[in-house]
């Protein structure tokens, strides 16, 4: 046999010993590579053939060929898989993460983060959070009005700055979608939405009930900043109840200061259940410190208002609580 | 009366079971699967006659009340936890196995889709591929085969345009993992292997262009079709059970007259009362088969698309013995008994 008779014959034994897994990819190449510098005259190159969806991998050895001209060499050995079986896919090939009943795909997950709030929470949880909506209205088909259609697309291109036809469909243009499937995904929106606001209005007045206290109506006062700074201005915290806030402008150090009136609910916690004229903390806060002190309290009203506010707070422990009890897969492999 | 068998936790159960009551039906859910490790069958010969009672645990059940039955999505028969020792748990499935068949042939009722063996023989592709092409339908030049040598001339004969499918669904793992073979389209990489086709047979295609794929659900005599435009989708546009539904669309079709009638005639024909049959609508305007479910799923039809699929098996179940007209004034003989030649053949029992 001529020499390069005997090197394919050598380059089909490498390819059938080579480790057909992505992770052993590099294992593949030094070996290929050793066997490279074995036959100098050859310029022997490996070409990896990821596969995607599955861990099989396949080669090829490209060989100069003494006459001219290149030789691809392939080689799959009889290892008794049956052929469907090596080109399968792993059955989560494509997709991101498992939520219960929801299968959300890479693609849908690079959609959805387009409309993701970014506010308290992280994307993992906030992802989580509307694969948990799509389980609850899956078996939604019902029809969605014109109105909360248009409320949708309306706060999600005021929300990018898509304030006319044109600027949106340049963004849909660079985002690769259709007005079709633009259509589609504000339709898929408006009924999360509209499940949403069922499910406070079903939950907010029994939340209220439970504990009204929550909805008080607070005017609090509170610092954030470094801990000696914080601790630094407890006084004058303490001396602002009956005293006005004026001395709030003359605090000492590097804090921020704020000033407003929310449901208790929806103040730092420390000072949600305080009670007029208490200060709290200093205590850590957003890589900081916090103190604060209640400057009134009105106790709450069952009003619009509060109600919705409740509806809110209760809806977010039901999603908590969903969370808790959902069985989440990531599919990062 | 009304059995279904099926899993607890079947969705498409929960969807027609309201349905059902609406028309004032009466339900029976059972998995077999409970069977035989908590409910009990009981099947009594005397007098020339039988009675056959499943006691589901939550009730007991005369079969011969029963007028019609869907079989869903049933388990296999299992034995109870305690029953430890395999060989045992096998000899405790196949009697169970044998004692089932035998009381769902004598029950005189009607079946959706049909009973055990019937759909098992319908699902088999070569079988209804054969008796679609019979009836008329355009079905795409096929093979199947475990043979090597035949890859390459399909490929060629495809232009290079060739999927592969496999025979049966099954499960089985890759690396310790779950993998699934989906339609898979073929390029040059895949001839490299052909030596594995030995092992086991697979389904070799043309990839027929799409204008959408189609859907069809039949129920008794009524049709519903479904078109799923998948194009504009990466990764279910060769097979939309990749369910990327943000870039699918669904939505109802209408099919020419003539197609209608032939889907309903060719579930029939394989002795089914409901099927699930999946065509492609090409560019050209052509309509191609590519194979029909006995039990395939529908939710997505009647959820994606708006077509009524829940309301007319409920319809269709009903209608067994008129429980709409006279629901619960109806006599309940529970002692009545049956001679054996009452047995109602699945195929007779539909036409």
């Amino acid at each position: 046999m001529s020499d390069f008779g005997s090197a394919l014959e050598s380059g089909a034994r490498l390819l059938r010993g080579l480790p057909r897994r992505r992770a052993h990819v590099a294992q593949a190449r030094r070996t290929a590579a050793a066997w490279a510098a074995d036959h100098p005259g050859l310029q022997a190159q490996l070409v990896v053939d990821e596969r995607p969806g599955t861990p099989v991998v396949d080669f090829d050895l490209l060989l100069s060929d003494p006459e001219g001209g290149t030789v691809a060499l392939s080689a799959q050995a009889e290892d008794g898989v049956p052929w469907l079986i090596d080109h399968s896919t792993h059955w989560a090939a494509g997709q991101l993460v498992t939520v219960d009943e929801v299968h959300l795909s890479v693609a849908q997950a690079l959609t959805m983060i387009r409309s993701l709030s970014r506010r308290d929470t992280t994307p993992h949880d906030e992802i989580v959070d509307q694969c948990l909506i799509i389980n609850e209205v899956a078996g939604d088909d019902g029809p969605v009005s014109d109105e909360e259609l248009q409320a949708a697309a309306d706060e999600f291109r005021r929300g990018r700055g898509l304030h006319d036809r044109a600027a949106t469909l340049a963004w849909l243009t660079e985002m690769g979608m259709t007005p079709g499937q633009f259509e589609d995904y504000i339709g898929g929106i408006a009924r999360r939405r509209s499940f949403r606001r069922r499910k406070e209005a079903e939950l907010g007045p029994a939340r209220l009930a439970a504990r009204p206290g929550d909805f008080d109506r607070v005017r609090a006062a509170w610092i954030t900043g470094p801990e000696g700074d914080v601790t630094g201005n407890l006084p004058v915290l303490a001396a602002l109840h009956g005293a006005g806030t004026a001395a709030l402008a003359e605090l000492d150090g590097e804090v921020e200061t704020v000033i407003a009136e929310r449901f208790a609910a929806d103040l730092p916690a420390p000072l949600r259940e305080a009670g007029p004229g208490t200060v709290a903390g200093p205590v850590p806060h957003g890589g900081g410190f916090l103190a604060g002190a209640v400057l009134g309290r009105t106790a709450a009203r069952d009003d619009e208002r509060t109600l919705a506010a409740a509806g809110r707070v209760a809806f977010t422990e039901w999603l908590a609580e969903r969370r808790r009890r959902a069985a989440v897969e990531w599919h990062w492999s | 009366m009304i059995l279904i068998l099926s899993d607890r936790r079947d969705d498409a159960v929960e969807l027609v079971l309201p349905k059902l009551e609406r028309r004032g039906a009466r339900v029976t859910w059972w998995d077999p699967g409970d069977f035989p490790a908590r409910g009990r069958l009981t099947a009594a010969f005397a007098d020339g006659g039988h009675r056959i009672v499943l006691d589901t645990g939550a009730e007991r059940l005369d079969l011969a009340e029963v007028r019609a039955v869907w079989r869903r999505r049933p388990n296999a028969p299992r034995p109870a936890e305690t029953v430890t020792e395999p060989s045992h748990r096998r000899h405790a499935v196949w009697q169970a196995e044998f004692l089932l068949d035998g009381a769902w042939e004598l029950a005189p009722a009607r079946w959706l889709p049909s009973r055990r063996e019937v759909e098992r023989r319908a699902h088999n592709k070569i079988i209804h591929m054969a008796r679609a092409a019979a009836l008329g339908f355009r079905v795409p030049e096929t093979v199947y085969t475990n043979d090597p040598a035949e890859l390459v001339p399909a490929y060629e004969r495809a232009g290079g345009n060739l999927i592969a499918k496999q025979i049966n669904s099954d499960e089985f793992t890759l690396d310790g993992a779950d993998h699934r073979t989906y339609t898979t389209v073929l390029g040059r990489r895949h001839l490299t292997s052909r030596h594995r086709l030995q092992h086991e047979p697979v389904i070799l295609q043309p990839y027929v262009p799409k204008a959408v794929e189609l859907r069809v659900i039949v129920v008794g005599e009524r049709v519903f079709a479904a078109e799923i435009d998948a194009r504009d989708s990466r990764t279910a546009r060769d097979d939309w059970r990749h369910y990327d539904d943000d870039r699918v669309r669904y939505a109802a079709h209408r099919l020419p007259d003539g197609l209608e009638r032939a889907c309903a005639e060719l579930t029939a024909s394989l002795g089914l009362t409901y099927g699930a049959i999946d065509l492609i609508l090409t560019p050209d305007g052509e309509y191609a088969f590519l194979e029909i479910n006995p039990n395939g799923a529908w939710g997505f039809v009647e959820q994606r698309a708006g077509l009524p699929v829940s309301d007319a098996i409920a319809d269709w179940l009903v209608a067994a013995d008129g429980i709409a007209e006279h629901a619960m004034s109806a006599p309940v003989n529970d002692t009545a008994t049956h001679p054996a030649n009452d047995t109602v053949d699945g195929k007779t029992d539909h036409e």
